[in-house]
């Protein structure tokens, strides 16, 4: 199976061992990831032009329309921005018009095919928890784990399609399978406060020790990330004096899984 | 005159190198804190030496470079500091003596092949994209080469066909007195190294195989067959006709200096023109590398010399991740290559037009800090760091980002019919346009849902001042501005709980992005207003 690995701006400098590790990931389920010289998918821009944001992700698909792939992506910010697009794409019909002509001036097109999955629910729908399972040859120990959704991939619904935005399962079933234990908590389905980190540090310093603060009361030993976004977030951890005394580290999904399926350790990280 | 000149370009070159380091030292570093110096050789040592960088960034273009750095570094070495280099390295060094001559004509040909590249690649990129003004700061060097390989291949040929210097030589480096034996050995010379005399002399074989004796005894130590010079034997069959002519006026004497003067004016620009790239980039590739724990912990720091380092090459744009928004806004100041020439003449000189500077913040506060442009730069500039610094430095001389300036800006200055008309004139269209569309929030019913599961509402606290909801009753009363300029808006974290649970299907969230998007386009104006303001004084 031949996939476009969409890999969002930040892994590059920020989250190299995600990057690593879901392409390590990647090669042992036999999924041929090709690199594609993609652009920002737009989810900054989202907040500030409309328009450059649906073009961003639009211009991507092309690309990977180019090469007859669809595209994978492990950060959930980037899997929202790109559904949202395709999505007004489909609707709005003036602006697949504005679209399109500007697709045209660089001799690209965009026939609305490419299909676009996150990690998890290309692992979820496309290779299956019980095939998974299979798999697994390296039990990991009984951890108590919280799972971080990440809300661009839930919310809204009615566009991504993710999983149900108010009690979503796919991250436990996938996680339980490695052996780690998923806790229930209160803030699964939370934001990291990421979005406001760069504006609003100290809002969003609050919003991550309110989320520490409900996994340490559920036992957690682990938060568990799929989205390059939330885990930066979530490594700010170790560098905020405020947030020291909790005793959590955050995970990647990524290697959890990695090592679950017997992946060497060099190729995590 | 060689010696005075020389002292001079080099007294100019030392003292223009000192002013540079002067005034790098002046400016200081951008950033907060300054690290400690630990300067990375091995990178630096592999990017000077092979061009790295280059090499990975696009092949082509490191082919053509490293034709001209191989030829040139050859041709410094070995042909203009021979004195000093060559005639020490190699006991039978003659410049005039194979594998020398051979060799610097061939390194003078790579040069000239290498800057014909430059100069085509220049061409076709204009012609490609008229929009892409020629860059004359990078032009410069490429025709000073060209200049100072055509002075020195001209005098070369002139050299050669030249009677009064094979005189000159005869009378310094023979004892040749009678005039039978001169005649034989110009015969030779004629004939086998090109020299044009003025009188023809008949030849015959006898003539000749003398004038090859005289030769083995005087010249040949120190002179190889002509025909390893290649260009300057193909100029010199070109040049056969106004030869006497040439020989007449002394064009060796006239091209001497020419040739040495070009290479000294070459010597005093260097710290002054695109020469720099030469010493700039082995120090800018030495610079330690911004990690994401520099940024972390605020420790970061820019040396202002980096940012003369930028040769303009454009291949940061290429690769930019947010070409886009540049597709689409038409600012300039997004692209990489643009933007770091506006923040170096923004250090050098402090009152740069605030258009640019204001074009400069919109333009970087667009980066997504993807570090391909840093990945990619061949002359080894840490951009990534300067794009994280830049805000810094921009606030401090009064252009805050979006969220600040909204933050210190009072809500009735926002509060002016003029924007509503100003934005209603855009393309809304193409938006959804919830905010301008009643029906996508009058079903408000008020009921604090949105609020209760709002995550900046619960821990915000005077940090925020209005609710989802109120917002949305905001609207309803027509203060669109009001609320685009309320710190809810700005402090969303765009994570569509409100709108995922509304019982009314009002998206609140989708409306508070518009809102934002139009508060942005407010404040952009309010901005570029201010900047113009700034420039009128």
């Amino acid at each position: 199976m031949k996939l476009a690995y969409f890999p969002g701006c930040k892994i590059n400098f920020y989250l190299k061992d995600y990057d690593t590790s879901f392409q390590s990931l990647m090669e042992k389920l036999g999924v041929d990831l090709i690199q594609l010289p993609f652009n920002c998918c737009g989810y900054p821009a989202r907040s500030t032009n409309f328009e450059v944001s649906v073009f961003s992700a639009i211009r991507n698909f092309a690309l990977a329309r180019k090469y007859d792939l669809d595209i994978i992506t492990p950060c959930k910010c980037c899997f929202g921005q790109l559904k949202y697009a395709a999505y007004q794409w489909h609707e709005n019909k003036k602006l697949k018009q504005k679209m399109e002509c500007l697709l045209a001036d660089e001799n690209i097109f965009w026939d609305g095919k490419t299909k676009i999955t996150h990690l998890l629910s290309f692992l979820y729908n496309d290779i299956g928890v019980l095939e998974l399972k299979k798999k697994i040859d390296h039990k990991l120990p009984e951890k108590k784990i919280v799972t971080q959704y990440g809300c661009h991939a839930l919310r809204p619904f009615t566009i991504t399609g993710f999983d149900n935005p108010h009690a979503p399962r796919i991250f436990e079933e996938l996680i339980n399978i490695t052996g780690f234990k998923t806790v229930e908590w209160s803030k699964s389905t939370e934001c990291c406060g990421n979005p406001i980190y760069e504006t609003n540090k100290s809002l969003s310093l609050k919003i991550l020790n309110s989320k520490l603060t409900a996994a340490l009361e559920a036992g957690a030993d682990h938060i568990c990330t799929a989205c390059t976004h939330c885990q930066i977030q979530y490594n700010e951890l170790s560098f905020q004096k405020e947030c020291q005394k909790h005793k959590i580290t955050p995970v990647l999904f990524t290697q959890i899984l990695g090592a679950a399926l017997g992946i060497k350790k060099e190729k995590l990280i | 005159m060689f010696q005075i000149s020389l002292y001079t370009a080099l007294g100019l070159s030392i003292a223009g190198l000192l002013f540079r380091i002067y005034r790098f030292q002046k400016k200081g570093s951008s950033g907060t804190l300054k690290l400690k110096l630990s300067l990375n050789l091995k990178p630096a040592f592999f990017n000077t030496i092979f061009q790295s960088k280059l090499f990975y960034a696009s092949k082509t273009r490191w082919a053509v470079h490293f034709l001209v750095f191989s030829g040139f570094i050859y041709l410094v070495f070995f042909h203009a500091l021979d004195e000093w280099i060559a005639f020490n390295l190699f006991q039978s060094y003659q410049p005039t003596l194979d594998p020398f001559q051979f060799l610097r004509d061939f390194a003078g040909f790579l040069v000239l092949i290498g800057c014909s590249g430059f100069l085509l690649r220049r061409i076709l990129n204009t012609w490609i994209n008229p929009d892409n003004t020629t860059n004359y700061k990078g032009l410069f060097p490429i025709i000073l080469i060209l200049l100072v390989m055509g002075s020195g291949f001209m005098l070369e040929t002139i050299k050669i066909i030249s009677e009064p210097v094979f005189l000159e030589m005869v009378e310094d480096y023979s004892d040749i007195d009678e005039d039978t034996d001169l005649d034989h050995l110009k015969i030779y010379w004629e004939t086998h190294y090109q020299v044009r005399f003025k009188k023809d002399i008949l030849i015959t074989e006898e003539a000749l195989e003398h004038g090859r004796r005289l030769n083995t005894d005087y010249c040949l130590d120190c002179h190889s067959k002509i025909k390893s010079a290649f260009i300057s034997k193909a100029l010199a069959t070109q040049l056969d006709k106004p030869a006497n002519f040439l020989n007449y006026y002394r064009a060796d004497n006239w091209l001497y200096p020419i040739h040495y003067l070009l290479s000294f004016l070459m010597l005093v620009s260097l710290p002054f023109s695109r020469f720099f790239h030469i010493l700039l980039i082995p120090f800018a590739s030495a610079q330690q590398k911004m990690t994401v724990r520099h940024f972390q912990e605020k420790a970061v720091s820019i040396h202002p010399a980096t940012f003369s380092a930028c040769t303009n090459c454009g291949l940061c744009s290429a690769v930019c991740s947010v070409y886009p928004n540049f597709l689409i806004t038409g600012n300039k100041q997004i692209l990489p290559h643009f933007k770091i020439e506006s923040a170096r003449k923004m250090m050098a000189v402090a009152h740069l037009n605030p258009k640019k500077l204001n074009q400069l913040q919109l333009g970087n506060d667009d980066c997504t800090l993807c570090h391909h442009c840093t990945d990619i730069c061949p002359s080894g500039i840490d951009l990534q760091g300067i794009w994280q610094t830049l805000p810094q430095t921009l606030h401090k001389m009064g252009y805050p980002d979006n969220y600040t300036f909204v933050k210190d800006t009072a809500l009735q200055e926002r509060e002016n019919k003029e924007w509503e008309k100003e934005q209603a004139d855009r393309a809304y269209d193409l938006t959804q346009n919830l905010t301008g569309r009643v029906y996508s929030f009058e079903n408000c019913v008020q009921c604090t849902v949105c609020t209760n599961v709002c995550p900046v509402v619960a821990y915000g606290g005077n940090d925020n001042d209005m609710t989802p909801q109120q917002i949305m009753n905001l609207l309803r009363l027509g203060k669109k501005q009001t609320a685009a300029g309320t710190r809810m808006v700005w402090n969303c974290l765009t994570c569509y709980m409100c709108q995922e649970h509304c019982p009314s299907e009002i998206k609140v969230a989708d409306i508070i992005i518009e809102l934002r998007n139009i508060s942005n386009q407010t404040t952009d104006s309010l901005k570029i207003m201010g900047a113009a303001d700034k420039a009128d004084k």
